[in-house]
Parts: structure tokens; C-alpha cells; sequence
């Protein structure tokens, strides 16, 4: 008899309650949270979207812009290279030992002929201890024979009036020149003329 | 109730999902296949598509040719830009029209071809009515050509000056030129290279394979206005520079001993001269000037018959220098000793027919080997090469490497001429021993004094140190693997020998250098007419052969002067010698000999 009292409200307990719990699910919250979700996201989608869209314009503009400035770039490269072109096949020939004999020679310089030595480690001189003779052993200024079609024409740098003389034929036609002495004799003389721009320098030997 | 709701609640979403993932998926697919249509089926047609729109080009990556530089890396042929100029005479022909931007009228100016034409030729300095005609020469025989050439091979400067007369139907291929900064200096070796770029002479051809480049090529995608597409650059094939030749030549010695030899000839008069130095310890050619000689820079400058190297291609009788090597082989053979003497006068008759002749007149002298080195004596080293048996001194000559290339292989290089032993008369056989009736190229007769130098070790001679490549590998080293043709203690008494020569000759006093002790000897061979093949009367080859300091040989030189006419005898090359040893000496910082020769007996 207590029993079925007991067990009445428990089996009508669950009806009552059922619906009320119901109610509360269905109703507010979840709908709330839904709702609010879908507008942010699509919100996001679409401003994301449009975002990628500008950047990648933006960047498209970019790379645009860098390739004409690369190309801008590209051209001031090539002329500097054919400047630098133009400035080598100037200055070719202007290293070669034929100008700068030829100019060592116009300032009144020799090629000695006999080398002397001088032994650091007891002071000793080795070799002829003479020195040098008032005539080169090669004429390079009078005489240049190796010839170089680079510097023809072109004048010393030490003597703007002279420049390498190409004798290669000339000297030949006129046999057994005294060359040595009288060539040099000319080029020694026509030296202290020759300083005309920049200080007088003491000639030494 | 219930089951309606959940069904309402999750089928319709679910319907939903699956509707529109089938749409996504259907558009996927879509462009998938849409994808491979264009990617693999059609993409022939649309590659040609493009292709036909000029989207895609290509361009040459321009490889240029090696260099050359001497033993201290300083540049004797390097590569420069030249450009070709090339026209459209189509539309040359009908000038430029410019229009003027602030002129209302229509049909602006136009310049005329003529007009145009000069302009061109103002700048590659060629003929104007030469210019001109290209084109209407061009035009009159096809209207429509397209193609003519006004010049070749013109300055970086000359390019840029005609570009910027900004002529459209100009146009200027490039080409890869050749400067040689030192001009004639070496260029006897260097060889040239052809306006086309094709070596033709001398090392440039010998060693083409080192020098060599290859073209690359670049393939891109271009827009409309021709900038390149960024990231579109794909090089299909590598460019690759051509590697460096390095050379065993010093470039200043070289030039200093092209000057030297230069006069020389002129003062002598000769036809042409060489200078060779070769140092003593590796057979490295340190230089080898010759007069005259050819600028790779203008090679047409210069009579053809010259542009090479006669030093490799013109083998001469060496004359005297030879009996250096006949006593070499009498030593080293046991044939007779320092000591042995002969009895010689200066006119002789020798093994029955043979006549036998010195230089000047004397009585009957008792020569040692020395004496006879000293007097140059035809008669006594004949007597002394009778003791020699025929066969031992032919294979010593080839040993020495007389009758064979030298190891550097030089474009047109002689082996010279040595008769087989067999074909040896009576005449042959005396005058072999003193260098005449056989020939000998330049580099053989160093090359055997080197052996003597060199206490009897032969090294090959090289004039190329190594080939290094673009990626830096270094191949050609020359060999140094010597042979030993004679003994050291011949070689030394060999060497002593020659040092008296030095000092008790004749031109002891015009080839003394202070300090060093010097072996010498000299030669004065006969020259074969080319026309009869007879000897030429009074016509000589001399040379003088040497090396310094005697005590302890540094370096080999050998002067040769081609029929000198001033002084035809062997003096003719003293001057030439002493400087050419003094120079070479300082050159190297060469120490002095601490010593003096020591006198050996001319008489015994």
C-alpha cells in the first residue's frame, strides 16, 4: 500500500516534468547561439574574401610595378655595361710595356745595362757597381719595333707632342741607323721641355 | 510527435549538405576536366596559340672566349664586344619620317636614305656614297630585301653612337672580338683570331679546345610591350666561358727581348732574328721574341709569310753550336776524355773525300776538346767525332731530340731534318759533327742545351703552364718527366768547357757580365738556297747559345739572327746575346756567381 503511493508521483512525476525541461531547451539559448555564429562567420567569409582579393591586387600592382622597375634597372645595367665597354677598348693598350717604356723613356729614363746588388746581410755590392749608362740598352721611344695597334697614335703621357713611333718598316728602310746614341740623344733632349704641366721635378739617376 | 521533429529537424539540413556538396563537387569537376582540356589535350594548340602571338621569346646568353695570360696572370688576349650593323634596305630605302608633335601637319619631315646614309658612315668611318649604295644596291636587285650588311665587327662606342640615332631598320648583332692589350708582344705565339672570331694561328688555334665558349640560351614569356613576365625566365642551356690559358712567358721580358731583337736585326741588317729564353731546371719557355712579328690586333698589317713562328717552323743548320753536342756525346759514349787531343790544322782532308775547312787559317794545332770548342775548329771536331761510332752519335741526336717535335706541339712546328744514319757519306759524317747537312728548329737546339744545363736531364719544354676551366679545373700541365741523355759529370764537363769558351774566345769582352759566370758557344751555319739546294754563298744563320750563371744554370738563351749583313760572322749576335742574359738575370733576381771560372787548357 505504501508502495503504490510511492510509486504514483514518481511515474507522474516524469510527465510534469518533461515538458517543462523541454520548454527551456528549445527555446532561447540555442537558437541565440546559432544565430549569432553564422552572420560573424559570414561576415569574415566575405571580408576575407574581398581582403585576399585586394592583397592579391595589391600585390599583382606590386610585382607589376617591380618588374618595370626591373626593367628600368635592367637597361641602366646595360648602358653602365657598354660604358664600361667603351672605357676598356679606350684604355686598352695603355697597360702594355711598349707605352710605358715609351714614356719612362720620354721622361729621360734608361734601361741599364749591367744589374748591381746590394747584399742585405753583410752590405756587400755584387755585380758591376757602376752606374748607369746615359743610354738605354733598348731604345723604346725612337726605335719601338713591337709594334701595337692599340697605342698608334696615341700620345705619352709624359710627352703629349711624342707618341709610340711604329718603325717597323721605317727603320728597315734606312739601313744601319747609328740609332742608339742619336736616337736617345733626341729623346734626352727634348726632355726638360716636355714638363710643362705640374711642378719641375729634380732629374735623378 | 516526436519522430516528426527530429526528421524535419535533421533531414532537411543533411538534404541540404549532401545538395550542395554534389554542386561543389559537380563544379569541381567541371574545372577539373575543363583543367585537362586545356593542360593536356588541347595544350598543343594553345602553346602555338601563344606562341603565334609572340608571348613567348628566347634569348642568347652570350659565353665569351677565354683569356690568355703570361706566367704572372697579366692579360695578353682577352674577349671584347663588337658589334655587326646590319640594315632593312625595304625600309631604309624609303627614310624616316618624324613626326612633329607640335606641328599640325600631318606628313612631319622626312630624312632620306642619302641623308641617313652619311650619318651611318660619319660614325663607322666609312664612305658615305659606300653606305648608300649597300642599301640601294640591295633594293635594286630585290625590293622586298630585308637584309644587307653595312659593317662588321664595330666598337662598343661606334654601337651605341648609331643606336642612338634610333634608326628602326638598324639592327646590331653581337659578336665576341679579340684585343691583345700588348700587341706584337708574344704575338708570334698568341696567334690571332679571324674578324669571325675562328682562331687561326698559334696558341689561340693550338689550344681552341681550352679557349673555346658556349652559347647559352634563356627562354621566356614576354607581355604585349615585351617586359618579361616576372618568373617566367627558364635558362633551357647554360652559357659556359671559355677556360684561362695561362702561359710560361713573362710578358715584360718578352717585349723587352722583342725590342732587343728588333734592333738588332736593323742594325745587322738581317732578314729576321729570335730570342729564345728557356729556364734551365723545367724547360719552361720564359719567352721567345722574333723579329718581325705579327699584332694579333691587326694581323694583316703584316706580310703573311710572317704572322707565324718561324722559331717552330723554320728548321736552319745550326752550325758550330753543334759541336758542343758531338764532345757531349765523345764524353758520355767513353769515346776519348777531356784529356784526349787531336792534331788539326785548318785545312784538311778527311776519310779519303772529305773536305774539311775552318774559319781561319792556322798551322797544325794539338787540340783538347775545350781548345777546339774555343777555336770553333771544323777539323779537330771532326777528328774527334771519327772516334765516335756513327750509330752511338745519331741515337744521342735523337735523344737529344733532334729529328722529333718539341713536347709543345706548335701550329706548323718542324721536326727538322736528320738524315737515318744509312744514308750517311763521308761528307754527312764529318759535317754533321760541327751542324751542318742536317736542320734543327729553334726549340731542339735549346732543348739540347737545357739538357746540358740541366746536368743531363732533358726536360720537355712547354710554353703553357695549364688550361683553367670556367668551374675551375686546370688540365694541360706540361709533363715534367725528364730523360737522362748524358751523365751528370759529362754535363758538368761539358758545361766547364763551354764556360771557357766564354771567356778565352773571341767575344769574350763583348759578352762578359759582371758577376756571373757564363757558357757559351757560337754558331755560324750555311744556309741552303731554297731554289737550288745548294748552299747560298755568303749568306750565314748565326746564333749564340748560352746559359748563366755556369755554376748553377738558371736559364738557357739563344739569339739567332737570319743572314746579318753588317757583321756576317757569329759577333753579329754578341750585343744582342749579352743584353738579352743581363736582362733575363735581373729579370729572375738571379744571384751572382760567388765564383770564377776555372781555366781549362786549350792545347794539350
Amino acid at each position: 500500500m505504501s508502495a503504490s503511493p510511492a510509486i504514483d508521483p514518481r511515474i507522474t512525476a516524469p510527465d510534469r516534468s518533461t515538458p517543462a525541461r523541454e520548454r527551456r531547451l528549445t527555446a532561447v539559448p540555442t537558437t541565440a547561439r546559432r544565430r549569432a555564429p553564422r552572420r560573424l562567420f559570414g561576415v569574415i567569409a566575405v571580408a576575407g574574401a574581398l581582403t585576399i582579393v585586394l592583397v592579391q591586387m595589391g600585390l599583382g600592382i606590386l610585382t607589376t610595378q617591380s618588374s618595370f622597375e626591373i626593367a628600368a634597372l635592367t637597361q641602366q645595367q646595360r648602358d653602365l655595361t657598354y660604358q664600361k665597354q667603351i672605357l676598356n677598348d679606350e684604355s686598352a693598350g695603355l697597360s702594355s710595356p711598349q707605352y710605358l717604356a715609351a714614356n719612362a723613356a720620354a721622361l729621360g729614363m734608361v734601361i741599364d745595362e749591367s744589374p748591381t746588388y746590394l747584399r742585405l746581410s753583410d752590405g756587400a755590392v755584387i755585380g758591376s757597381g757602376k752606374p748607369a749608362d746615359t743610354t738605354s740598352s733598348v731604345d723604346a721611344m725612337g726605335r719601338g719595333s713591337v709594334r701595337n695597334a692599340l697605342i698608334a697614335g696615341v700620345p705619352l703621357v709624359t710627352d703629349p707632342s711624342a707618341a709610340t713611333t711604329e718603325t717597323g718598316a721605317a727603320a728597315t728602310s734606312a739601313p744601319a741607323a747609328p740609332a742608339p746614341d742619336a736616337a736617345t740623344g733626341t729623346a734626352e733632349s727634348t726632355t726638360p721641355p716636355s714638363i710643362s704641366d705640374g711642378l719641375p721635378t729634380p732629374a735623378t739617376r | 510527435m516526436r519522430a516528426m521533429t527530429t526528421t524535419t529537424s535533421s533531414r532537411s539540413p543533411r538534404r541540404r549538405t549532401v545538395v550542395a556538396l554534389s554542386i561543389v563537387l559537380i563544379v569541381l569537376i567541371a574545372f577539373v576536366v575543363r583543367l585537362v582540356d586545356i593542360q593536356v589535350v588541347n595544350a598543343r594548340t594553345h602553346v602555338d596559340d601563344s606562341l603565334a602571338m609572340g608571348l613567348e621569346n628566347s634569348r642568347v646568353e652570350y659565353a665569351s672566349r677565354g683569356s690568355i695570360v703570361d706566367e704572372n696572370g697579366v692579360v695578353l688576349a682577352s674577349a671584347v664586344n663588337r658589334y655587326d650593323v646590319q640594315v632593312d634596305p625595304m625600309l631604309a630605302a624609303k627614310g624616316i619620317t618624324t613626326v612633329d608633335s607640335g606641328d599640325d601637319d600631318d606628313s612631319g619631315t622626312t630624312t632620306g636614305w642619302p641623308e641617313l646614309a652619311a650619318q651611318i658612315a660619319a660614325i663607322t668611318g666609312q664612305d658615305a656614297a659606300e653606305v648608300q649604295k649597300t642599301v640601294t644596291d640591295a633594293v635594286a636587285e630585290n625590293p622586298d630585301s630585308r637584309y644587307a650588311m653595312i659593317a662588321k665587327n664595330v666598337s662598343t662606342e661606334q654601337y651605341r653612337a648609331l643606336a642612338d640615332l634610333k634608326l628602326p631598320f638598324l639592327s646590331f648583332p653581337p659578336q665576341s672580338g679579340r684585343v691583345y692589350p700588348d700587341g706584337a708582344v708574344g704575338g708570334n705565339l698568341l696567334g690571332f683570331v679571324g674578324s669571325d672570331g675562328q682562331p687561326l694561328a698559334g696558341l689561340e688555334n693550338a689550344d681552341n679546345a681550352c679557349l673555346a665558349s658556349t652559347n647559352g640560351k634563356v627562354v621566356f614569356q614576354q607581355s604585349r610591350d615585351g617586359v618579361v613576365l616576372p618568373g617566367t625566365e627558364v635558362v633551357t642551356q647554360p652559357a659556359v666561358d671559355g677556360g684561362t690559358l695561362k702561359l710560361t712567358i713573362d710578358r715584360d721580358l718578352q717585349w723587352y727581348l722583342g725590342q732587343l731583337i728588333a734592333e738588332q736585326v736593323q742594325n745587322t741588317g738581317s732578314l729576321r732574328g729570335t730570342i729564345t729564353v728557356v729556364e734551365a731546371k723545367t724547360g719552361k719557355i720564359r719567352a721567345l721574341a722574333e723579329y718581325p712579328s705579327v699584332d694579333p690586333n691587326d694581323p694583316t698589317a703584316t706580310p703573311a709569310d710572317d704572322r707565324g713562328s718561324r722559331a717552330f717552323s723554320s728548321p736552319f743548320e745550326p752550325g758550330s753550336t753543334f759541336k758542343a753536342l758531338t764532345t757531349a756525346i765523345g764524353l758520355d759514349s767513353g769515346s776519348y776524355t777531356p784529356e784526349t787531343t787531336v792534331t788539326a790544322s785548318s785545312r784538311e782532308v778527311l776519310g779519303g773525300d772529305a773536305r774539311v775547312s775552318d774559319a781561319f787559317s792556322h798551322g797544325p794545332n794539338t787540340y783538347t776538346p775545350t781548345g777546339v770548342l774555343i777555336d770553333s775548329s771544323n777539323v779537330g771536331i771532326s777528328k774527334f767525332a771519327e772516334m765516335i761510332p756513327k750509330q752511338t752519335r745519331y741515337d744521342y741526336l735523337q735523344k737529344f731530340g733532334m729529328g722529333s717535335l718539341s713536347a709543345i706541339d706548335f701550329p706548323g712546328e718542324s721536326v727538322g731534318i736528320l738524315h737515318p744514319v744509312g744514308d750517311w757519306d763521308t761528307q754527312t759524317f764529318y759535317n754533321t759533327a760541327f751542324g751542318q747537312g742536317l736542320s734543327v728548329t729553334v726549340p731542339q737546339l735549346v732543348g739540347a742545351y737545357q739538357t746540358i744545363a740541366n746536368g743531363g736531364l732533358k726536360i720537355p719544354l712547354s710554353l703553357v703552364e695549364g688550361c683553367t676551366a670556367a668551374d675551375g679545373t686546370v688540365t694541360d700541365t706540361p709533363s715534367t718527366e725528364g730523360t737522362q741523355v748524358i751523365s751528370p759529370d759529362t754535363a758538368h764537363e761539358v758545361g766547364l768547357m763551354l764556360e771557357n769558351v766564354a771567356t778565352q774566345g773571341e767575344l769574350a769582352d763583348k759578352i762578359a757580365i759582371p758577376g756571373y759566370r757564363l757558357a757559351i758557344k757560337t754558331g755560324t751555319g750555311e744556309k741552303v738556297d731554297e731554289n737550288t739546294g745548294a748552299y747560298k754563298p755568303d749568306a750565314y744563320f748565326t746564333t749564340m747559345i748560352g746559359f748563366a750563371p755556369a755554376d748553377d744554370p738558371q736559364y738557357v738563351v739563344a739569339v739567332n739572327l737570319d743572314e746579318p749583313r753588317t757583321v756576317k760572322s757569329s759577333a753579329a749576335t754578341a750585343p744582342a746575346f749579352q743584353k738579352a742574359m743581363t736582362q733575363v738575370l735581373k729579370t729572375y733576381r738571379v744571384i751572382p756567381s760567388g765564383t770564377t771560372t776555372p781555366e781549362l787548357p786549350k792545347f794539350g
